[in-house]
């Protein structure tokens, strides 16, 4: 009794944490859209439909990456995090295809190889899909060794 | 595993802030990148060529060096004929500092002439299609392509030789005046010869007159041309008819005979 008395204040608090945390990150990414909005707008100039698409991207990110932090220290939180780098990749295959981007306009053509960094954020989606497998793995073996459910 | 698992989240997240770092601060360089075409300067060389050559102004102001700039450009006739491919390269515009670039464009008019002798006598559109790349901020290669309209004036435009006028100039001779005209709508001074060959309707050659012409570029020429041909019964008749042959001499091109028919 005493125990579970000592535990809900610690249960309340780590809730807290979590929603303080998550609210945070999603500010941040969220302050850094706004910061850059007004380039993505100019560059929606030349391509249409390019700040939706970011504003989808940014969108998604924000949400997994909250449900991520709210369900920190469970199996979701590895699903959530493979999951929003699954995304990512996806994007990018999606919406950059071979990483040259081809942009026609009235009398003339504008061709941007983005190929380097299509490549760097893809690796760096990788890095983050192979930590979440090892979290995922890590937390099994946790709950293995100490006999609880995952 | 917490340790190495923790140290990969630390390192992927160092990773994502620099990466977002040098996206937002490419995207912000953009704004202090400057262009710039200036006015194109038309030269002649001695070596039959005309040199156009264009300025381009680069202000680099962003925080990235501007690396491999490369401009191509093709000039082609309206039947797609390629006339003249120019290139020029620069290795590198470095951040901060302001670059005029020159880029020169030879025209051969010999070999413009020999191939379509409207380029002398009808203006023209050409076309040009520019290609400019170069490589942002290091990584992000980037190329832009479009197709301009040139247009080409022509030196001799609106070529006119009117009817000869015959005069008595001795008791043997006649001095026959043919007025010269056209416009030289070319961005080069024109400076050469204009030999003529007056002919009768029997194709017999009556007198040869040469002309030297020195006219700037957009303006016009007003001229005679004289000759001197003997009297005979035919040539003293009124209604005189034949053709001349006209053969254009400058230090760019060569061309003629031009048959002219006149009476």
């Amino acid at each position: 009794m005493v125990e579970e008395k000592k535990k809900s204040p610690n249960k309340a608090r780590d809730w807290a944490f979590k929603v303080a945390k998550a609210t945070l990150k999603a500010t941040l990414i969220y302050l850094l859209y706004f910061v850059l909005s007004p380039y993505i707008a100019m560059l929606s100039t030349l391509a249409s439909g390019f700040t939706e698409t970011i504003e989808v991207f940014v969108a998604v990110t924000i949400v997994l990456m909250i449900l991520s932090d709210l369900t920190a220290k469970t199996i979701y939180q590895c699903f959530l995090n493979a999951g929003r780098a699954i995304f990512t990749i996806a994007y990018l295959v999606f919406a950059l295809g071979d990483g040259v981007l081809s942009i026609a306009l009235d009398n003339f053509s504008l061709t941007v190889n983005l190929t380097s960094l299509y490549a760097i954020v893809a690796l760096l989606s990788l890095l983050g899909l192979a930590k979440a497998m090892l979290q995922a793995i890590n937390f099994m073996s946790e709950r293995a060794e100490s006999g609880l459910k995952p | 595993m917490n340790v190495p698992i923790r140290m990969l989240g630390i390192a992927t997240t160092i990773f994502w802030i620099i990466l977002v770092g040098f996206i937002a601060s490419a995207a912000y360089s953009m704004k202090d990148l400057n262009f710039g075409v200036g006015e194109p300067q038309f030269t002649a060389t001695s070596n039959q060529d005309l040199t156009l050559t264009l300025p381009l102004y680069i202000d680099n102001r962003g925080y990235y060096s501007l690396k491999s700039f490369n401009l191509i450009t093709v000039f082609s006739d309206d039947e797609g004929i390629e006339i003249s491919r120019a290139s020029t390269f620069m290795a590198a515009i470095p951040q901060g500092e302001n670059v005029t670039i020159l880029h020169n464009v030879t025209l051969c008019i010999d070999s413009v002439a020999e191939r379509a002798n409207q380029y002398l006598f009808k203006d023209v559109n050409l076309t040009c299609a520019v290609t400019a790349g170069l490589n942002f901020a290091e990584i992000v290669p980037t190329q832009l392509a479009t197709n301009v309209t040139f247009p080409w004036g022509a030196p001799f435009y609106n070529f006119k030789l009117g009817q000869p006028k015959l005069e008595a100039a001795d008791l043997t001779h006649l001095a026959v005046t043919v007025p010269l005209s056209f416009e030289n709508h070319a961005a080069f001074d024109l400076a050469g010869n204009i030999r003529t060959k007056l002919f009768d309707g029997h194709d017999t050659l009556l007198g040869e007159s040469q002309t030297s012409i020195n006219t700037s570029k957009y303006s016009s020429y007003n001229g005679n041309l004289e000759f001197s041909i003997p009297l005979t019964p035919a040539v003293s008749s009124t209604n005189l008819s034949g053709h001349f042959d006209v053969y254009f001499s400058t230090p760019m091109f060569e061309y003629g005979p031009m048959v002219i028919p006149y009476g």
